[in-house]
This record gives C-alpha cells, structure tokens and sequence, in this order.
C-alpha cells in the first residue's frame, strides 16, 4: 500500500508530460508522413515536407514579419521598460502599489479587451494596421513582465554598489554603465528574451492589429480553418523546436548568469 | 565606452550636466520618470479611456462637424438579444469549472515536484512541465487538433485496439475545448502553485505526520493554509486567462459552445458602425471578468486574516 502511495504521483506526473508532449510528437510525425492527407497510422515516410514547406513564400515572408515584430517589441519593451523600473523602484508605499498596479494592468486584461482597446486607439497615434500597430501592441503586453523582472532585481541590489562608484569619481552615466547595468544584465536578458517569445507567439493582438502581412500565428490560424495538409504540421514543428530551444537556452543563460553575478557582488559587498 | 564618457567630461556642458545630476537625486529621478510616465498614460490608459467613451457613443467614426451624443443604447442591446446573454453567462460558468479542473489537476504536479523530488532535480523537471508554454496557443491547438480529428491519433488508436468501430466524436465540442483549455492554463497554475509549495518548511510537515496527522489532514491542515497565496494567484491569472480566450475556442470548440470573446471579437469586426458595440461589449467584458476576481480575492483574503 505504501509503495503504491509512493508510485501515484511519479506516475502521475509522468502522464501529464505525456499529456504535455504526446500531441508535439504527434504533430512532428504528421509532417513526416508521405501523403498530402493527415491520417494513421503513417506508413510511408519521407522529409519532403519539412524540405518544401521552406520554399513556401506566404509562410517565410510570415515568419519574417513575426520575427520583424518580435525585435521591434523587444527594444521598445527595453527601451520603455527599464527606466519604468527604475522609476517604479523610487516611489514607495501606495504611491508604489497604485502604479504597479496601473502598469501591470494591461497583463491582467482579457486579451480581447486589450487587442480592441489597442485597435481603436492607434489611429489617434496617428498608425495604421501593419507591423507598426502590432509592435506597439506587443510592446503594451510585453512592458509589465520586464518591469517586474528588472525590478526585482533591481531590489537585490545594494546602494552601496552604485555610491562606492561615485565616490571614485564616476558620474552618472558611468555609474550606469559599469555599475548598474552589469548588474542589472541577467534581468533584462530575461525580459527580452521572455518579451521576443511572447510576441512571436501572440495571435490575438497581431490578429487585430495587422495589416495585410500576417504573422505566422495569425496565418497559421486563417489556414487551419480551412483544412491541414503535412506541410502545416512540419513548418509548425519547426517553429515549435526553435521556441523551446531559445526558451531553454535563455533561461539557462539567465540563471548562470544570476548565479555567477550575484555571489560575486556579494563578495563586493562584503569587503 | 568608459573611456569616451571620461573624455567627454572634459566637455564643459556635459561635465556641468552630468556634475547636475549626481548633486541633485531629483532631477536625475525626474528624467528617468519621463518616457515610463508618458507610456503608462498613452498606452495602459489612454486606450481603455477611450474605449468606454466610445462604447457610449451611437456611431463611430463620427460624420464631419457633428458633436458626438452619449448614448446607452449599446448596453441595451446586450441584454436584448439572448445569443449574446447566454454566450456571456456559458463563458463565465465555463471559466470558472476549467479554473477549477485546472486547479485539481496541477495541484499534485506542483506538490511532486516541489515537495517529493530532490531539490537538485526540481527546476529539470520544473523546465519539462514549463517547455510547451514557449509554443504559440494556435500551434498547440493544431497539435490537438491532429490529436481528436476524426482520422487522428487517439482515434486511429482506438480503431486499431477494436476498442470503436468508427471514429468517436472528439473534436469540436466541449471534450476538445477543454482539453485545449487545460494545456493552455495548466502553466499559470503551475508556477504559482510552485513557488508557494516550495516555500512550505518541509519540517512542518514531517511533524504533523510525526504527530500521527492522516495525509488528508496534512494536505488540508498545513499544505492549503500556506499555500494560499499560490492558490488565489493561479485561480485569478487561469480565470481571467479563460474568460478572455478567443482564438482556440474556435479552433477547437464547437458552434455550440462559442465564449463570449469570440462574439466580442465578431460584433467588432463586423462591417458598419460596429466600434461602439464592440467597445460596449468589451466594457462589459473585462468589467465583469475584473469584478470577480475582485470579489474572490476580497473572499480567500478575509478568510487568512480571521484565521
């Protein structure tokens, strides 16, 4: 009885990865199968899918787009990002809670309300629907996370750091260069890296916010409604390998960095 | 880099600015606050502003040189058109049955791996439970699509066992919409969970079983209680995530089981003036989907402090 106890939840979590992964697999071996019709079992083989769906113009100039809109809304979640959390991390009390709150707002949106809200409000920026309008859009969605990563971050860090420069003589900009944006670094690797995921695989506000060159979500989306060949399942796997690689690889990146960084400052402090 | 800074103070505006700056804490938090402040108003406010103005109106874009009239009209005609009622009230029904199945099924995930599995071992098995969420929610759905067709895997499986002589009815209807549901909330139920069970001192445990508590008692009396944080924040982010979901119920879900965000997408995109009955909805929408959570917090939170 004891053991089975024991054996329940091993297997348990065991099932919910292949709940996880089983359909993955699944979706990488439809694009293998050597029919233009998705049925099993699969009984002839062949790559030529994964080789021709390359030469697919709409899906790499899809692609592409995603990746342009993924790069843009990772700067401009940066470039707005990191001095939010610099700003958010002088205010203390209510002051503080009231504007995490108004900046972690658009998070907390059903995704609709926000990809609506953003389609009505561009035209007053004066941005048409298009790779424009998405970035902006992704960059709204994207801004909250990198905040709260900076800023935690941001948190771990002693004062002391920064002032023991500036009585050496460094000014500000110095102080910002060598002091705290080495120390901020893992984080905002993070938020990019986290932002650019996000965005590539955002559908419903590159849905409502594009133009006539759809990211590869929302083209993947207007093409399953009509039906699926071998070819979908194979660039989707593609895309899906190239995810979870970057994904792992960042996080890992992240991690050591933070590890390494933060026990030599310690050592700093200690001195 | 360094360098070119430590040249550039020999430049006397840039050594007068930059001397500014370290003197006075304030202007330097004054320049910094600039960008963030602007974006904060143009971008988290302005829009939604904007949206609830708009909802009010009786058409958009406006005809030239005429003033606007506030009008209610578009909240009336949510609640005269049944489609548009029931719709609304399956999707909140069916947002808070997945937050719960979600909930249910993630709980013992969270705990085997914060609390059974050594510690050298969690974040692997943390990272393989946390890898499909890099995917797109389209891609997923396509993945169970191939799963539950017709001529899919599960039933070509089944098929071939004898188990069904032909294909079973898995996709398009609540079976295939809650699956989907599942894969796409299980994350946001995962870390929090996570992170609250790990802070739990496994001591505590180990005492109460010491103390001869049943495993039930243990889990009710101990392992609830201090991980309520986790509980509520996973609930609020799976609720709010499924009250919102539009692109995979109809994907996924059947034509009799359409979530109210799908129908607030559509009335949008509808040609003609359908901007302020969009806007009317989405108000509705996230007024409703804010309220509960606003009230399920205010619930478990007064709970912790009579406790």
């Amino acid at each position: 009885m004891k053991t089975l106890g024991r054996l329940t939840l091993p297997v348990y979590f065991w099932l919910f990865v292949a709940y996880l992964f089983l359909p993955l697999l699944v979706m990488a071996a439809v694009g293998f199968r050597d029919s233009n019709f998705v049925a099993f079992p699969i009984q002839a083989w062949t790559t030529r899918w994964y080789q021709s769906v390359v030469f697919e113009r709409d899906i790499m100039s899809s692609i592409w787009v995603s990746v342009k809109v993924a790069l843009g809304a990772t700067a401009l979640s940066l470039i707005i990002g990191i001095p939010m959390a610099f700003f958010v991390a002088g205010l203390r009390g209510f002051r503080r809670a009231a504007m995490i709150a108004v900046i972690m707002l658009p998070a907390f949106l059903p995704v609709i309300v926000a990809a609506i809200s953003l389609r009505m409000f561009i035209g007053v920026l004066g941005l048409q629907t298009g790779i424009g309008a998405i970035i902006f859009g992704h960059a709204v969605s994207t801004i909250p996370f990198v905040v709260v990563m900076i800023l935690t971050r941001l948190g771990a860090m002693s004062p002391n750091l920064a002032d023991a420069a500036r009585d050496l003589g460094a000014d500000e900009f110095i102080v910002f260069l060598r002091v705290t944006l080495p120390f901020l670094m893992p984080a905002i690797f993070g938020g990019a890296v986290f932002s650019m995921l996000l965005s590539f695989e955002d559908f419903v506000r590159s849905f409502f916010l594009g133009g006539f060159e759809p990211t590869f979500p929302v083209l993947l989306f207007s093409k399953l409604r009509f039906g699926f060949d071998p070819g979908l399942a194979a660039i989707s796997t593609m895309v899906l390998v190239a995810s979870i690689v970057i994904g792992l690889y960042a996080e890992r990146f992240s991690r050591r960095r933070q590890l390494g960084n933060s026990s030599k400052i310690v050592a700093l402090d200690q001195r | 880099m360094t360098r070119f800074l430590v040249l550039a103070r020999r430049f006397g505006p840039y050594r007068a600015f930059s001397d500014a700056l370290s003197m006075h804490p304030g202007l330097r938090y004054g320049l910094v606050a600039v960008l963030p402040v602007l974006w904060i108003v143009v971008a988290n406010i302005a829009p939604l502003a904007r949206m609830v103005l708009i909802s009010f109106y009786e058409s958009f874009p406006l005809p030239p040189g005429e003033t606007p009239t506030l009008t209610l009209a578009q909240y009336q005609a949510f609640f005269e058109r049944p489609l548009y009622l029931t719709a609304f009230a399956r999707t909140f029904i069916f947002a808070a049955l997945a937050t719960a199945l979600t909930l249910f099924v993630i709980f013992p995930i969270a705990y085997y791996i914060s609390k059974v599995v050594p510690r050298d071992k969690r974040l692997r098995l943390l990272l393989l439970a946390i890898a499909p969420f890099w995917i797109s929610e389209i891609i997923r759905s396509f993945a169970w699509i191939l799963m539950l067709a017709n001529r899919g895997a599960v039933n070509s499986f089944l098929m071939w066992m004898g188990l069904t002589g032909r294909p079973v009815e898995l996709l398009y209807n609540n079976i295939s919409l809650t699956i989907g549901v599942l894969y796409l909330t299980s994350l946001y139920m995962l870390l929090p969970l996570y992170a609250a069970l790990e802070k739990i001192d496994d001591r505590l445990i180990e005492a109460a079983s010491d103390l001869g508590a049943l495993r039930f008692t243990i889990l009710r009396r101990i392992i609830m209680p201090l991980s309520r944080e986790g509980i509520i924040t996973g609930c609020v982010l799976v609720f709010l995530l499924v009250t919102g979901l539009y692109a995979l119920p109809q994907l996924l879900g059947g034509p009799s089981n359409t979530l109210f965000a799908s129908i607030v997408g559509q009335v949008f995109s509808r040609a003609g003036d359908s901007w302020p009955l969009g806007s009317a909805f989405s108000v509705i929408l996230m007024g409703v989907s804010l309220a509960f959570v606003a009230i399920f917090m205010a619930l478990f939170q007064s709970r912790r402090t009579r406790a």
